[in-house]
């Protein structure tokens, strides 16, 4: 499965058009992903070669983060057979919280700190939904329908409704430290902020646990068959309650990241966001039903979701074509994976 | 937190049950009782109307006027606090309506029953005597164009965000921004119509892009209340604040960093505190009985001489020219 199974398919792509196009796709889907990411880019910079300048990079950059960790945690919950669209809900609710809790009683807090604690929140709720799920035996999808609007309606209705537009402390420096800076001719500057770090952290963190450690078996396994999971002897209950828990985590973390990306804790934010981080996952060769994926996979999706939403405008679409146009490309790259999911099943 | 909402809708249980108390007695008094219904009680924009109510309520001690809404931005939560108001029978209401369709039905039974209902923000509204609107929305759009054009000094690229292609007002604005900027030969109009959805971080986003497609970009014109949030961000970041104009509809409080930094030239709005006390004005003008007639002063500033025009049902259009444009001087005297 894990180093054997990488150099396999490693060996499948190399073997190139003699080994079966169709074959690499199935075992590799996210090839297919590079494929598209590229040739948007080649298209774009044909129409506008203003699209070639390392700005450009530094914006997709910088707008894959909060997408790119919402997705990562969607991927592990998918990769376990279920669906979570609830994340967003807690990335506001912590997010917004937090902010609350800093500015009254502790406005010098470290950010490392406030990072903690939004990640241990996000686990609370995570944890919350994962119980659900497994308890009641109702469909994730269900689930975290209903603590979406839980958890969001308790932020608007309990906690609060208005803009928090001064930062406490370190939360508003943060998101302004940056990496690397420089300016471009027309004087105007530049900068990768230290934030985006964040991303790549915790990628690599979840290729590990999903590939290196006995809970990444688990939940592919659960993903792909629950009944032979439990009668191999996994802990069920466990893997539900650690898929969420985790998706929970990283929706903290980027929540907390967005505001201070942001300059301002808008609890009306995230939420409405979910549908196209779940199709950057599924974009990104990862299957609704369960059981396959990969991180890299997945960071290709949120790549290809963020330069399709941050090109429109490179390109000259009109403003009233973009939806027209975002909606019919995820329509026919979802609709390609599943034809060609369908027709070549991986070997098991 | 959850303690100050408690105590909010407990005040509001008491301001509804008093209601009952005191608009009998009052109307023995002769002072009638108007109530404003605001789309949702707690946010700063109504926290705002809200004290221009309480300065209406002070220079009319004889009168019962108070401001009520529901805790959360919930269409049916305001249609069944207007459906109470009717039942205790207030004489007046003020009411912003959160979805004007829902309550037609309502507001047609309160009219019948001889209850004065006054609309803001709702001029397709049917059931009502009167609908106020702070400003013409074309004068608007041309104003907020007028200040960008000033500011750019007349020539270079420029561009527009909506909140969305499907809001009315904003495409009017925007429209008649366009329409201003024909007046500027040099003043060149680029990808315009961005949609923001308002949403201060996809605008942000959106703007980092204009900016690197049109480097030597000059001017924005934005209509969402979080749009100069989002572009304001982008240009700073850039360090083009001074270098770039943004003109657009903002709130004093949420836009006042950027202000100061130069990132946002000047933000566009109606003050809510003025067209709680229009809306008042006007209630207790048709509760004496009076004609509201063009050119008619309310006594309120930005009301002084109103237009009137038929409305979209039986009742009045009336339009004020309470428009503000508040720039990096001028708006620490409008903190909401």
């Amino acid at each position: 499965m894990s180093a054997a199974g990488t150099s396999h398919n490693q060996a499948a792509a190399n073997a190139g058009p003699g080994g079966g196009l169709s074959g690499l796709i199935a075992k590799r889907p996210e090839f297919v992903t590079l494929v598209l990411l590229m040739a948007i880019c080649i298209a774009v910079t044909i129409a506008n070669p203003a699209f070639l300048q390392p700005s450009t990079l530094i914006d997709i950059g910088r707008a894959s983060v909060v997408t790119g960790l919402f997705a990562l945690g969607v991927f592990v919950i998918l990769a376990a057979g279920g669906i979570d669209v609830s994340f967003t809900a807690i990335a506001a609710l912590t997010m917004y919280s937090i902010t609350l809790l800093v500015q009254k009683y502790a406005p010098d807090l470290s950010i490392v700190v406030v990072f903690a604690i939004a990640i241990a929140g996000g686990v609370f709720l995570g944890v919350v939904n994962g119980f659900l799920v497994y308890t009641l035996r109702v469909p994730s999808l269900i689930v975290t329908i209903g603590t979406q609007y839980f958890f969001r309606g308790g932020l608007l209705a309990f906690i609060g409704t208005t803009w928090i537009m001064e930062l406490p402390g370190e939360m508003a420096t943060f998101g302004r430290l940056s990496l690397l800076e420089f300016e471009t001719a027309n004087g105007a500057i530049v900068s990768l902020p230290v934030y985006f770090l964040i991303l790549p952290v915790v990628a690599v963190l979840t290729w590990w646990i999903m590939r290196r450690t006995l809970m990444g078996r688990a939940i592919f396994s659960l993903g792909g068959n629950p009944e032979v999971t439990a009668r191999l002897g996994y802990n069920v209950k466990i893997v539900h309650l650690f898929v969420f828990g985790y998706a929970g985590a990283l929706a903290g973390l980027a929540g907390i990241v967005h505001i201070t990306a942001n300059r301002l804790a808008n609890p009306f934010d995230l939420v409405g966001t979910e549908i196209s981080v779940i199709a950057a996952v599924v974009l990104g060769g990862a299957r609704i039903t369960g059981g396959t994926g990969s991180v890299i996979g997945t960071m290709l999706g949120v790549l290809l979701v963020v330069v399709v939403d941050n090109v429109l405008v490179m390109v000259g679409i009109p403003s009233t074509w973009q939806r027209v146009f975002v909606g019919a490309f995820i329509l026919l790259a979802a609709a390609f994976f599943v034809t060609r999911q369908r027709k070549f099943k991986p070997a098991k | 937190m959850k303690i100050s909402t408690l105590l909010k809708s407990s005040a509001f249980a008491v301001a509804a049950l008093s209601m009952v108390g005191v608009a009998a007695p009052a109307s023995a008094q002769d002072g009638k009782a108007i109530t404003t219904v605001v789309k949702i009680s707690g946010i700063p924009w109504f926290d705002r109307m809200e004290t221009g109510v309480n300065k209406f309520a002070e220079q009319n001690p004889e009168m019962d006027i108070r401001q009520v809404g529901p805790a959360t931005a919930d269409s049916a939560q305001q249609l069944q606090i207007v459906q109470d108001l009717v039942a205790t029978g207030v004489d007046a209401l003020a009411v912003v309506p959160m979805d004007p369709d829902i309550l037609e039905g309502i507001l047609g039974r309160a009219m019948d029953r001889g209850t004065i209902i006054v609309t803001h923000e709702a001029d397709n509204q049917a059931n009502t005597h009167a609908d106020i609107e702070a400003f013409d929305n074309a004068d608007y759009g041309a104003a907020l164009n007028e200040r960008l054009a000033q500011c750019m000094g007349g020539e270079g690229k420029w561009t527009t965000f909506v909140g969305s292609l499907g809001s009315r007002t904003h495409m009017q604005w925007v429209g008649a921004g366009e329409e201003n900027a024909k007046k500027y030969p040099g003043m060149e109009l680029v990808d315009p119509n961005n949609e923001s959805f308002d949403d201060a971080n996809g605008t942000y986003e959106k703007a980092k892009e204009i900016l690197r497609k049109h480097p030597d970009i000059k001017g924005f014109q934005t209509s969402a209340g979080n749009d100069v949030l989002g572009v304001g961000r982008a240009i700073e970041e850039a360090g083009l604040a001074g270098k770039v104009c943004l003109v657009g509809t903002g709130l004093p409080n949420p836009s006042a960093a950027y202000l100061d930094s130069g990132a946002i030239t000047a933000i566009g709005f109606w003050d809510p505190q003025k067209a709680g006390m229009a809306m008042n004005a006007v209630a207790k003008f048709m509760l004496e009985g009076k004609e509201i007639t063009d050119g008619m002063d309310l006594g309120v500033e930005g009301y002084e001489s109103v237009t009137v025009k038929p409305g979209a049902g039986k009742g009045l259009l009336i339009v004020g020219n309470g428009m503000v444009l508040a720039d990096k001087d001028t708006y620490k005297d409008y903190l909401f």
